[in-house]
């Protein structure tokens, strides 16, 4: 299998604090559309967290193109291609539109290109192009959602995490941001978002892992996981509570 | 109405002093959550230098400024890493810098103290105590040139802020200090530099106080409550916000200096402080509170 990520057993948690993810793994493949689901803390957005640098892994190992990232800060990461978009406020509200994709660039040292790359993407997504010199706290939070993750696209990642892009959203809109990501995963970026809505995220993905108190359950075809009854328990009860 | 002209522009002259004393209080504070009650001691060692190399060498204050403003920011950066730095990812950050840099503010007076007496001092260039003359108006110069250059100061703080690479760094830190780590921002350094420029601001704006105010190491305790005032007036980390506040706070309190009396004149700040607490706590320009 020609894996692009692989994070194999890491245990990891905040500060001094107790692990939160011990024993989660995933397997990211060139792409295709991941989503990590599990019920309230099971881990999903400290696995992203660590996976980008914010949280020091303890065990385990992050390997990206056969590159092990553990220990890296996230400027580091994300300069190797992996790029994330933190749940809800991912912006700059204050700054205008256009001012937040050049923080989106803010890695790159070639600012022509830069400023090429964010015409690119200001033509890519009209309602950005429209807005593009006012202030991005004004706008609605699909609109915001947009802009989070067309900005992750002018360093031209490998790999784009994404977490609860829907939160919040009117389901309407919930559908175009999905719809963004399957684009963008057919131009070649990878997409692995943390998603509370597990059928609704599984739908749209083409690989699912499921996460439960802080390690891997089973990862596979996302067809397959929303078929396996083990989700149904999950979902449902039946486990005991630690 | 000529009355009213002039103890406008008076208003103004030392409104934009006030802006620059207050501008490094309010950068430090949007861009690091920093309560730096130490500002004004600051401010003074700056004062220091100007008032040294004038009375020394006869070097001119505003000649000086870059000087002290280098100076102080260099200081701002020990500062930093020498109270700052290992407390970043303290819960209670915010809490801490207020009694952190109480105490720097008292460890600094007692220096000054120690070293240079509690003298009143003023900085005497020529101009400091002549004036511009049109028609029935004067305008003291040594105000006036510390007003021009203090707003001169802001006004390349905001380009710099506005259109470079590491102001936009900065503002971006300001808002949203982990998207812009995510963004590959080292924001340790970004503080640091941020620091060091509001040090360097207090650095600057002693310079020029030196001949505007007299001073002595416990003046800061005045200025303290007065740049409070203006900074959360215009609302905690906006620099725009500040540099209001302190020209409409300033021709305030020159007004009521002149109707009421002088006595009232700094009143007026901390009444303005009191006010605005109770009725627009998020000032003029500052981000109302989260809701959660």
């Amino acid at each position: 299998m020609s894996e692009l990520l692989q994070v194999t057993n890491i245990t990891a948690g905040y500060g001094d604090g107790p692990a939160i993810l011990d024993g989660a793994r995933l397997t990211v493949e060139p792409g295709k559309v991941h989503c990590i689901i599990g019920p309230n803390g099971a881990g999903k957005s400290t696995l992203l967290k660590a996976i980008c640098g914010m949280l020091t892994i303890r065990k385990g190992d992050v390997v990206f193109k056969g590159e092990r990232l553990n220990g890296l800060r996230p400027d580091q990461i994300l300069r190797k291609g992996i790029c994330f978009v933190p749940q809800e406020r991912a912006l700059f509200p204050k700054m205008t539109v256009r001012e937040n994709l050049r923080m989106g660039g803010y890695v790159l040292d070639d600012t022509k290109l830069r400023d090429r790359r964010i015409d690119e993407i200001l033509e890519r997504f009209p309602v950005l192009r429209e807005r593009a010199d006012q202030h991005a706290g004004t706008m609605s939070g699909g609109q915001q959602q947009t802009l989070a993750m067309a900005r992750t696209l002018i360093v031209k990642p490998d790999i784009v995490m994404l977490d609860e892009p829907s939160l919040g959203l009117a389901p309407k809109v919930v559908q175009e941001m999905f719809d963004i990501m399957k684009m963008m995963s057919k131009e070649g970026v990878t997409v692995l978002l943390v998603e509370q809505n597990a059928m609704m995220g599984l739908k749209n993905s083409d690989w699912g892992v499921v996460l439960d108190l802080g390690r891997t359950l089973f990862e596979g075809p996302a067809e397959a996981v929303l078929a396996d009854p083990r989700i149904q328990e999950l979902y449902l009860g039946g486990r005991k509570v630690a | 109405m000529t009355d009213i002209l002039q103890i406008l522009i008076l208003g103004l002259a030392l409104g934009g002093v006030i802006a620059l004393m207050g501008s490094g209080l309010s950068l430090v504070f949007g861009v690091m959550r920093i309560v730096n009650l130490a500002h004004p001691s600051l401010i003074i060692c700056g004062a220091y230098v100007s008032y040294w190399a004038f009375k020394l060498w006869g070097l001119d204050p505003i000649a000086t400024l870059p000087i002290a403003a280098l100076i102080m920011a260099a200081i701002g950066v020990l500062l930093y890493r020498l109270m700052f730095e290992s407390q970043a990812k303290s819960a209670r950050y915010s809490e801490m810098t207020v009694l952190l840099t109480f105490a720097l503010a008292m460890i600094v007076e007692g220096f000054l103290g120690a070293a240079f007496t509690n003298t009143q001092r003023v900085t005497s260039p020529d101009y400091a105590t002549d004036a511009f003359f049109i028609g029935s108006l004067f305008i003291p110069k040594g105000q006036f040139y510390a007003g021009v250059v203090s707003l001169a100061i802001i006004g390349a703080l905001t380009l710099f802020l506005n259109y470079s690479r590491l102001g936009y760094a900065i503002r971006a830190t300001t808002q949203n200090r982990e998207a812009a780590e995510l963004l590959g921002v080292n924001v340790n350094l970004i503080s640091m530099v941020a620091f060091a420029i509001g040090i360097g601001l207090a650095g600057a704006a002693g310079s020029l106080v030196s001949f505007v105010f007299s001073f002595f190491p416990a003046k800061q305790w005045e200025w303290i409550a007065m740049l409070m005032s203006v900074v959360v007036l215009g609302g905690m980390g906006s620099v725009l916000g500040t540099v209001v506040a302190s020209l409409l706070l300033s021709v305030v309190a020159a007004f009521v200096g002149t109707w009421v009396g002088a006595t009232w004149s700094t009143m007026t700040f901390f009444l303005a402080l009191f006010v605005i607490l109770l009725i627009r706590p998020q000032g003029l320009f500052g981000e109302k509170p989260e809701l959660a």
